[in-house]
């Protein structure tokens, strides 16, 4: 064998080993792999995996309670409407670090896209197993384009986005392969790929909203209105802030030794800079959700358990967490801001089955309740986010610093 | 059509105004709220130490313990309260010359205390345009004002923003100033730290009663000059 080809194999052993295996052998690999939460990750993806296998070969009626009347279920409502939402955080910060210059900021962007990225590949991911017929996904934008339909916007948008974030975190990628002038060319175009992402999360987190003006008759009145559009899209960036909180928060802890000690990232500035922002979106979110109510002039509906039920989305998942996040700020306590983070996304996801499904079709006699394969799909589906999330932050430079941050721009 | 009916859509208008109204006027005490003097940081980790440190508005800090500020007469350059505690007394302070060209995270100056040098390191890029003579004259009295008219020196910068980029200033000056003590409390009294949070202050000359033998070596570790 040629010294060449000593070296290469080599380099490929040290690939392998440095870089897939985080520097173990295969076997000592494997054995780190037996963990507590490694066990109910795969207990849940062996029951999961079988129910989607059921669904694609058995076809929705085996594994759903979906019906003519409720073609939209779990799936729409939490995989692909919240999912959308709970992904925000990704253009949120990326916007407040590169178009408005808080640099305060960069050191949890990367894991925000990174999130935002997995967010989307899930949403595609849960819309694959949606769709009856997901081999048509395509139809839309070549086949069959329906130019005036909402659905043709959000499609084109969340392809695109999906594009977009990758690019984003690119970077990281091409730092881990060590791939350093493609990084490069790529980072001269930050810019135009960020302005990019946030007009295109504009336009789609919006027209999710937009889904539901065509169905007026059948949500509830006091979640219909001619402004949900903007009510997707501003609860959108609470739910961007909530959940780079929540994920920052969990990220650091679990991945401390990805961290750089040299790097002094403030997170609980971080946090309560976030909690500042959070705190005005919520309490403007709040008043405009009153001027949707306002202008249908449904005040009676508020003594109905319907009422009961939106004004507890109201009051205790966005007004309660915007002054939890005010208070959080004025003493700078951090366990604060996170708890009102939490009570933040819970408040976007009520929102988002609220008007999906809670409260759609809500004169019908027969309520649609999603069978346990479904859930278990779901859940399926976010282990799988989780286990992705977690594998690409122990390899690349997601938690241990941004390029820029380290002053190599 | 009826009075009622011709009045609704004004009184549905009415209330709609109302709520815009009711959200301008409640915006003013929330944002005051929120803009408010904050009132104590929460103790975790190294904020235990953070009370300790003083950083101005408008400082900005090296990780060598340089500090730099922005002026309208070029940037002025000095040491934190850090370094002042750490070394203890200052005896002479070596400053470069009127005209010379320093570069960020070189080392650019000096300081002597207890018979030993030290260099320090540059927090921006530029040339300097005049040396603090008070500070060359009196440097035993540089820790009483570290960050006003303690200052050594000022530059003209050529790299100003992406120099005050990879700076620390506010909230995370303190953070990185609490860590360097916290720090150097877990390599030398670890069992103190639990009583650390109940206030103190670092021990004017700390790093000779730390390491009485190598000390030099241990403030050149900090200063990033070892």
């Amino acid at each position: 064998m040629s010294e060449d080809a000593v070296a290469r194999g080599t380099s490929g052993f040290s690939f392998v080993r440095e870089r897939l295996l985080l520097g173990l052998a295969p076997k000592e690999y494997l054995r780190s792999l037996l963990t507590p939460a490694n066990v109910l990750i795969t207990a849940i993806l062996a029951a999961g995996i079988p129910c989607i296998v059921l669904r694609f070969t058995k076809g929705l009626g085996a594994v759903t309670n979906l019906s003519q009347a409720y073609p939209w279920g779990l799936w729409v409502a939490f995989d692909v409407i919240s999912g959308v939402a709970l992904a925000a955080g990704g253009y949120t910060v990326a916007c407040a670090v590169f178009i408005f210059g808080q640099k305060l900021y960069l050191p949890v962007l990367r894991a925000a896209i990174l999130t935002g990225f997995l967010g989307y590949v899930l949403v595609l991911v849960g819309l694959i197993v949606d769709l009856g017929q997901p081999w048509r996904l395509p139809y839309q934008f070549f086949l069959t384009p329906g130019t005036t339909a909402v659905m043709y916007e959000v499609g084109w948008c969340v392809f695109l986005y999906l594009i977009v974030l990758a690019l984003e975190f690119a970077p990281a990628a091409l730092e881990w392969l060590g791939l350093d002038k493609l990084r490069r060319i790529l980072g001269k175009m930050t810019i135009a790929i960020i302005v990019l992402g946030v007009t295109l999360s504009t336009l789609h987190q919006s027209s999710l909203g937009a889904f539901f003006l065509m169905a007026p008759g059948k949500l509830h009145p006091l979640w219909y209105s001619p402004y949900l559009p903007v009510f997707f899209f501003v609860s959108s960036i609470t739910a961007g802030i909530g959940m780079v909180i929540f994920e920052s928060t969990v990220s650091h802890r679990a991945f401390q030794d990805q961290l750089d000690p040299k790097a002094h990232v403030d997170l609980d500035g971080i946090t309560l800079g976030l909690s500042r922002a959070g705190a005005l979106v919520l309490f403007a979110y709040f008043f405009i959700r009153l001027q949707g109510l306002a202008g249908s002039g449904r005040w009676d509906l508020l003594a109905t358990g319907w009422g009961a039920w939106w004004a507890l989305e109201m009051l205790g998942f966005i007004l309660l967490p915007s002054l939890l996040f005010a208070m959080a700020v004025r003493r700078a306590d951090v366990k604060l801001a996170r708890a009102a983070a939490v009570v933040t996304v819970l408040g976007v996801l009520m929102n988002r089955f609220n008007v999906s499904l809670i409260a759609f079709n809500w004169t019908l006699p027969n309520r649609y309740v999603p069978a346990a394969a479904e859930v278990l799909i779901s859940l399926t589906i976010v282990t799988l986010g989780v286990v992705v999330f977690r594998w690409i932050v122990n390899r690349m430079p997601v938690l241990a610093g941004h390029l820029d941050q380290r002053g190599s721009r | 059509m009826n009075e009622n009916e011709l009045l609704s859509p004004h009184a549905t208008k009415a209330i709609e105004y109302g709520i815009a109204v009711a959200y301008l006027l409640l915006f003013i005490p929330f944002w005051s709220a929120l803009n408010a003097p904050v009132r104590s940081r929460a103790v975790s980790g190294a904020w235990r130490f953070a009370d300790w440190f003083y950083v101005p508005e408008g400082i900005f800090l090296h990780k060598g313990h340089a500090w730099a500020r922005p002026e309208p007469a070029g940037v002025a350059v000095g040491l934190d309260d850090f370094v002042h505690d750490f070394v203890g007394t200052i005896e002479a302070v070596d400053l470069p010359t009127v005209g010379h060209r320093i570069r960020q995270g070189r080392t650019a100056f000096g300081i002597r205390a207890g018979g030993k040098s030290f260099e320090l390191r540059a927090p921006v890029s530029g040339t300097v345009t005049c040396v603090n003579e008070r500070a060359l004259a009196d440097p035993g009295g540089l820790h009483s004002d570290p960050y006003g008219a303690g200052w050594l020196f000022r530059v003209r910068p050529d790299r100003l923003d992406p120099n005050l980029r990879s700076l620390f200033s506010r909230g995370a000056a303190r953070r990185f100033l609490a860590e360097a003590t916290e720090s150097l409390y877990l390599a030398f009294h670890p069992e103190a730290l639990s009583l650390a949070q109940d206030g103190g202050l670092l021990v004017h000359g700390i790093a000779r009663e730390l390491d009485p033998e190598h000390w030099d070596d241990l403030v050149r570790s900090r200063l990033l000059t070892h």
